[in-house]
């Protein structure tokens, strides 16, 4: 079967030319702009780039004092990164495009009118980290009941089963309750 | 009345019932979350006219188990066993692109044995798929046998599975730089290497034959069937334009006539040493996707043979650290799920687990494309569409 490698080194050579900050490590590149730019630079690779298949959004937490999982090695300021992912459905050319924001400010333009798949993804990363998509259509929740406080993928979330039950496997094993019970009898 | 009715003076009934409008209001109608069509807990607020559909409301979260908050709590070889889980239908296939993210930023790579063996099982996991699909879907439009036919032959393939791995459904069988040595091949010393089965190569390819038997049995029983025909076709029509904004993948996108499959773009599992065809569709409607995905059963095991004849010799693990420790670094690997686009966007900041895991599941996508799909469809083609979308509620929740 003839093989269609991604990233074909001519788009990337074209990509690095419109995009400065390209990186290309272990096979995925990456573009990161400013959020005042985040719409018209997905709008040109689309348009430009024919990245015309819109893969997935999210958004990172970059926190030093982290409740869950091991803090970053080297200290982080506290931000929002959104990414996003874009591709093209025939060669396979595929670039992921992020831009930072702020956590007393997260707020960035809504990508609905670029790719209108993009309305569920924004949805959930606004209800798992509490950024608002400005100009969204229908920003609801998507997972959790209405009602729900806080938003659970945030790094000071705390994982509540973690902290209630320590992990099994530093348990040491109890003695069995009927140890006592044949006594009593 | 006589006198009147002889008159000739009254207008024709036919006339008269023609010219009075009656107000109709929507009705909501929800369906789910458990509903037999819905392939597991998805519930649908939707807005009718009678039976036609003005409006629909996916409602999600019945099965949101927090994979990508558990993902940070947990080292790597711990989630692949997390992973298994998103897409239950196709196991094994949920594994791959984490396995490869993981492999890509530690820069390592596994052995060849262990590339083919993976390549078969995901092969395997996809012909098992498919099977549901195939029964479920005549099932949704009213045919009881194919169900029953489907699910004896995916049976088989399970076998296999279990035969390899020691589990049906979620197999966690690779392991990072390798796989695990496979179930009930007696015991392991160092110069006795756990391998496959005995007789693997043998019941496979009886398989495989039983397969492509069962892959002409069911093109006759169910697309020469005129109901299927149909409920099916020029239904649930989806342009190639609307499926790439929606970032639908998978059979789906190719039943579109995108020929866009990213096995032809994996440098992990070695496909590009065998021949096979990308089925496409032309008018993307719900007869299509039915066939796209019943002739991609014919072709996995076209590729399982080719595989099966060209397996290398070697060992199964790379030499890999006792405790993996993932280096710093980004990186995001998707294979084609029999779904369609499955990712693994793994953030590592060297840690035992990594800082952040990003799963992008093709359901999630293909599913959000159901209120402008459904919007003006009658109610008995809600059916036939949600099931041509062969979604699984794990996947679109995670």
């Amino acid at each position: 079967m003839k093989m269609n490698l991604s990233n074909s080194p001519e788009f990337v050579e074209s990509l690095t030319s419109a995009f400065p900050t390209l990186e290309n490590k272990f096979d995925t590149l990456k573009i990161t702009v400013k959020s005042s730019e985040w719409v018209e630079k997905v709008s040109q690779l689309k348009d430009e780039f024919n990245l015309t298949y819109f893969s997935w959004l999210s958004a990172i937490d970059w926190e030093n004092e982290v409740s869950v999982g091991d803090p970053p090695k080297e200290p982080v300021t506290s931000h929002f990164e959104i990414v996003c992912c874009l591709s093209d459905s025939l060669e396979g050319n595929l670039v992921l495009i992020s831009t930072d924001i702020e956590k007393e400010d997260a707020k960035i333009p809504s990508l609905v009118k670029v790719f209108a798949g993009s309305n569920w993804h924004e949805r959930e990363a606004y209800e798992m980290f509490g950024i608002e998509f400005i100009n969204h259509p229908n920003l609801t929740k998507m997972y959790l009941p209405d009602d729900y406080e806080g938003n659970p993928m945030l790094k000071s979330f705390e994982l509540i089963s973690r902290e209630v039950k320590p992990w099994p496997g530093e348990v040491d094993v109890e003695g069995m309750p009927d140890d006592g019970a044949e006594e009593n009898s | 009345m006589d006198e009147i009715l002889n008159s000739g003076n009254i207008p024709y009934v036919s006339e008269a019932s023609v010219s009075v409008e009656i107000e109709t209001e929507d009705m909501t109608l929800n369906i789910g979350p458990q509903h037999p069509s819905t392939h597991g807990v998805l519930r649908l607020v939707a807005k009718v006219d009678g039976e036609k559909i003005s409006s629909v409301e996916p409602v999600l979260g019945y099965m949101h188990r927090g994979y990508e908050k558990l993902a940070e709590v947990r080292t790597y070889p711990q989630i692949t066993t997390l992973v298994n889980r998103i897409d239950w239908v196709s196991g094994f296939a949920n594994e791959i692109p984490f396995i490869a993210a993981t492999e890509k930023l530690m820069e390592i790579e596994a052995p060849e044995r262990a590339k083919h063996i993976r390549l078969i099982l995901t092969e395997m996991a996809r012909i098992a798929s498919h099977f549901v699909f195939n029964g479920a879907y005549a099932l949704e439009i009213g045919a009881l046998t194919p169900i029953f036919l489907a699910m004896e032959d995916r049976e088989r393939i399970l076998d296999l599975i279990e035969s390899v791995t020691g589990g049906r459904f979620h197999p966690n069988f690779n392991r990072i730089g390798g796989i695990k040595p496979a179930a009930g091949s007696g015991p392991t010393t160092k110069k006795n290497v756990q391998d496959l089965p005995s007789g693997f190569y043998q019941e496979t390819r009886d398989a495989m034959e039983k397969v492509l038997e069962a892959v002409e049995r069911m093109e006759d029983l169910v697309g020469g069937n005129e109901v299927f025909k149909m409920r099916t076709k020029g239904v649930g029509i989806i342009s190639k334009e609307l499926a790439e904004e929606y970032g639908v993948s998978g059979p789906i996108l190719r039943a579109s006539g995108v020929k866009f499959d990213l096995r032809t773009q994996t440098d992990f599992l070695p496909y590009d040493k065998f021949e096979y065809e990308i089925p496409t569709g032309e008018n993307g409607d719900c007869y299509d996707r039915w066939y796209v995905r019943l002739v991609e059963m014919r072709e996995s095991a076209k590729i399982i043979l080719q595989a099966i004849d060209s397996m290398p010799s070697g060992p199964l693990q790379t030499k890999v650290p006792k405790v993996i420790k993932v280096p710093k670094g980004q990186s995001y690997v998707r294979t084609e799920n029999p779904k369609g686009e499955m990712g693994y966007y793994i953030i590592s900041e060297g840690g035992l687990g990594p800082y952040r895991l990003k799963i992008r599941t093709p359901s999630f996508s293909n599913i959000s494309i159901l209120p402008v799909l459904l919007e003006g469809q009658l109610l008995p083609d809600l059916i036939a569409i949600m099931g041509s979308l062969d979604f699984v509620l794990g996947d679109v929740d995670r």
